[in-house]
């Protein structure tokens, strides 16, 4: 395993697990009108093989927000309680949307490190050419 | 004197001086390199047609397929590479004057 391959792995590592992230910032999204909806997070952790870090990235288990849910008013609302409120979601949109530009900044960080790895390599090979 | 005991003569140094010599710095000789680089070499082509496969038909990660499919590249340039200078390096000594 050559450090050329290790890094493309590395970075490919990084974009999968930016991938999942978008993936459960789409689900927070999809479900800002959703009642009694927690937003999802997902905590970046390093992996480890063998008892050891290989230097790759990986998202860990998903955590739920605990903070307190939107209180909606809507009396006609099948889960109103009597004061006419209802428990909403407790996703906020802007939020979301600036987690999901980061997480696309850092794919695209780690998009160019993998093409910068193959143009070295391959600048590499070329040199044997003439 | 006789000519063609001295040809014998010079034929028969020539001989042992054109054979290659014994290779005592490795023990096995250098042909176990060679097929342990072209082991390596198969070994990513035939993982990265796996990842290929597995992500067209089951939907793997995109992620995994690209990077196979890179270091696949880098394998065969560099693959193509060696050869073409392994063959350079014939031709050069087809071409000496003898």
């Amino acid at each position: 395993m050559t450090d050329f391959s290790e890094a493309m792995q590395v970075a490919a590592s990084g974009m999968k697990a930016q991938a999942g992230r978008l993936r459960h910032i789409s689900e927070n999204i999809a479900n800002t009108d959703t009642p009694g909806y927690r937003r999802k997070t997902v905590a970046f952790a390093q992996e480890v093989a063998a008892g050891r870090a290989t230097g790759a990235v990986e998202t860990g288990p998903v955590q739920l927000d605990n903070s307190a849910l939107q209180r909606v008013y809507d009396p006609s609302h099948p889960m109103a309680d009597p004061s006419g409120f209802y428990d909403g979601s407790n996703v906020n949109l802007l939020i979301e949307i600036a987690d999901a530009r980061e997480a696309q900044r850092s794919y695209e960080a780690n998009l160019k490190l993998f093409e910068q790895v193959r143009q070295m390599s391959t600048a590499l090979t070329d040199l044997l050419r003439r | 004197m006789d000519i063609s005991a001295l040809v014998a003569q010079s034929y028969a140094a020539n001989k042992t001086a054109a054979a290659p010599l014994p290779d005592t710095t490795r023990p096995d000789g250098g042909g176990n390199m060679l097929r342990d680089a072209g082991n390596s070499f198969l070994q990513t082509l035939q993982q990265s047609e796996a990842t290929a496969m597995q992500a067209m038909t089951t939907g793997a990660d995109p992620h995994a397929l690209v990077t196979a499919l890179a270091q696949t590249e880098l394998a065969v340039q560099t693959a193509v590479t060696v050869r073409d200078r392994v063959v350079e390096a014939y031709q050069e000594i087809l071409r000496m004057p003898v």
